[in-house]
């Protein structure tokens, strides 16, 4: 399944991808992309470094924030470019959420820009581990 | 950090897309191996860019106070399985703000032909002693 430029429109909410971080996807995300600061592997350093526990790397939150981006369009070769603001820590066992919405759309390119972001609900609040954020992507 | 090391270029890292690696960062990002995740680069960018700043002592980073502020990608053409990258990393710039340090760095990846592959552009905060 793949969206169309034709379809889309300024303002348009992307689909929600939501993720339950556990302290294992963090161990093999630390193995796979080779971040190993203990800020993500030991609880006793993230304390030390003023967390309650190991947080998720900032990075793990971005990886999540693309998938929900090439689940949406359907073809991961139109993401042409991700920047990611990190703004607050993820601990174990929170939902991240990616969303995002449809910034601004250039027919001559087929370029999508979308306002991007990863949302936590913690203690009846939100936090925003990725806030206003972009992505570009353009379409075949 | 020695702000006189801003424009230092380190040493290039290379760095095949294999299988196995995209199978193993697939898996840990949550994707169907499919294809290639496209931010499998933060791999090769850790290890041409940030393992560096680490270990160089002339810059006098403290790992300890390093926070991940931003990250940017730029994808010029997909990742495939079986691309070679040789990554480059630049210190770009290095700056004090509101007792704070800001280091920006900046690392291309080529392919084996040489066309550029990713330009991505990290933003780390390292936090002033409180």
């Amino acid at each position: 399944m793949s969206i169309r430029f034709e379809d889309l429109t300024v303002g348009l909410d992307i689909p929600p991808l939501a993720k339950v971080v556990t302290p294992e996807d963090i161990r093999a995300y630390a193995e796979a992309s080779g971040d190993d600061n203990p800020l993500h592997q030991d609880d006793e350093a993230a304390i030390a470094a003023g967390f309650p526990g190991i947080i998720a790397h900032g990075m793990f939150t971005m990886a999540h924030l693309a998938s929900c981006l090439v689940r949406w369009v359907g073809d991961p070769s139109a993401l042409k470019r991700l920047r990611a603001a990190f703004r607050a820590p993820v601990y174990m066992g929170e939902t991240i959420i990616a969303g995002g919405r449809v910034k601004s759309l250039e027919p001559s390119t087929r370029t999508v820009l979308l306002d991007v972001w990863v949302t936590v609900e913690r203690g009846g609040t939100t936090e925003w581990p990725i806030k206003r954020s972009e992505a570009e992507i353009r379409l075949a | 950090m020695n702000t006189a090391l801003e424009g230092k270029i380190y040493e290039p890292v290379t760095l095949e897309i294999d299988a196995g690696f995209v199978a193993r960062f697939a898996s840990a990002v949550g994707d169907d191996g499919s294809f290639v995740p496209p931010t499998i680069v933060t791999a090769p960018e850790i290890v041409a860019g940030l393992d560096h700043l680490v270990a160089d002592e002339d810059l006098g980073l403290v790992f300890s106070r390093v926070v991940h502020g931003d990250q940017e990608y730029e994808w010029l053409r997909p990742l495939r399985v079986g691309d070679v990258l040789v990554v480059e990393s630049t210190i770009e710039s290095i700056r004090f703000k509101g007792g704070h340090e800001f280091l920006t760095l900046r690392t291309e990846m080529r392919d084996a032909a040489g066309e550029m592959v990713v330009v991505a552009r990290t933003g780390l905060i390292v936090r002033g002693e409180s």
